[in-house]
């Protein structure tokens, strides 16, 4: 089960202490998965705090209750990534968790948006009407 | 449930020190946010059979803020290190992106390669802007066109990207220029 207390476990690593935990720490994170969840998550994919997990989430991990906090306030995953300080690939799988788990909610970006002429004009009238 | 914006996204790119988090700066409503990706997050999906060894650590950093454009749509600028040994994440930048602004430093124009050649080859319509450093415009941009091989079809502009409207000015330019390639305005007209 994604989210489960054992990823608050003890450091897998402890036995080789050294200047690298930077580097140990994403996979400790993520239950030792490398890849996302969904791994075609997207960085500006927007993350919101559903009710279910604005109400309930005592049992989370620390980094999973940080984004639950933190997504009262919308945000992007890469946004997530910043503030959390964590690494990209980390702040997808875990959003990606709480996804699973209902505690947040994902709205990706439309498909093809890059060729969607609508949008691009709709852009171009916001950033025209910055003074 | 309360709404949540649609995100769409403009990448910056050029070589270090070229003015890409200035410009990121300059425009976006936050300060411009800091992080970092790892190339182990990504190690599984890579298909080409050249790049870099598995073992590699490096990280690279990723400089983004945003505008809002309005209620239902919010516009992220990514600004990157145009690298080519962070091609992995420039997947990621780059998929779904509107468009994108290479940022030339006339100094140091080869530092603008690797972005220009990736655009390229992703198919994503860019404009290149040199930065005015000094406000000053050290070359001809007909030379800067010839140095970085770019055709006539490529949108050359001249901004200050410390300077907020000249920033949009160069957004604006970019999302022009999309509208403009999809359209077939340009088409795949063989040569130049």
């Amino acid at each position: 089960m994604p989210g489960s207390s054992d990823m608050n476990g003890p450091l897998p690593t402890s036995g080789e202490p050294g200047p690298d935990m930077s580097r140990v720490r994403p996979y400790l994170l993520t239950s030792g998965r490398a890849q996302p969840v969904d791994e075609s998550l997207e960085i500006e994919a927007q993350v919101a705090t559903s009710t279910q997990g604005a109400t309930s989430p005592s049992d989370l991990t620390f980094e999973h209750r940080d984004i639950v906090e933190l997504c009262r306030t919308t945000m992007s995953v890469v946004e997530i990534a910043a503030l959390l300080r964590l690494h990209i690939g980390v702040a997808r799988v875990l959003v990606a968790d709480l996804a699973a788990l209902g505690y947040v909610v994902v709205r990706r970006p439309a498909a093809a948006l890059g060729q969607d002429l609508g949008m691009i004009e709709r852009v171009i009238r916001g950033l025209e009407s910055i003074r | 449930m309360r709404r949540t914006p649609t995100p769409v996204k403009i990448v910056i790119a050029g070589g270090f020190g070229v003015g890409k988090t200035t410009a990121v700066g300059a425009i976006s409503e936050m300060k411009p946010l800091r992080t970092e990706a790892a190339m182990t997050t990504a190690g599984a999906e890579v298909d080409k059979s050249n790049l870099t060894p598995a073992k590699t650590t490096t990280t690279v950093a990723l400089d983004f803020g945003c505008i809002t454009i309005d209620d239902e749509v919010k516009l992220y600028l990514f600004g990157t290190p145009g690298q080519d040994r962070f091609g992995f994440m420039w997947r990621d930048i780059v998929h779904g992106a509107l468009g994108a602004l290479v940022i030339v430093d006339t100094r140091r124009i080869d530092d603008c390669y690797p972005a220009v050649d990736y655009f390229e080859k992703a198919d994503l319509p860019f404009v290149v802007a040199v930065n005015l450093f000094d406000g000053v415009l050290s070359h001809h941009m007909e030379d800067v066109r010839w140095a970085l091989a770019v055709g006539q079809h490529v949108p050359l502009i001249t901004f200050d990207a410390r300077d907020k409207l000249s920033v949009r000015d160069a957004l604006l330019a970019v999302l022009h220029n999309t509208i403009r390639v999809q359209s077939g305005a340009v088409g795949a007209a063989p040569g130049n």
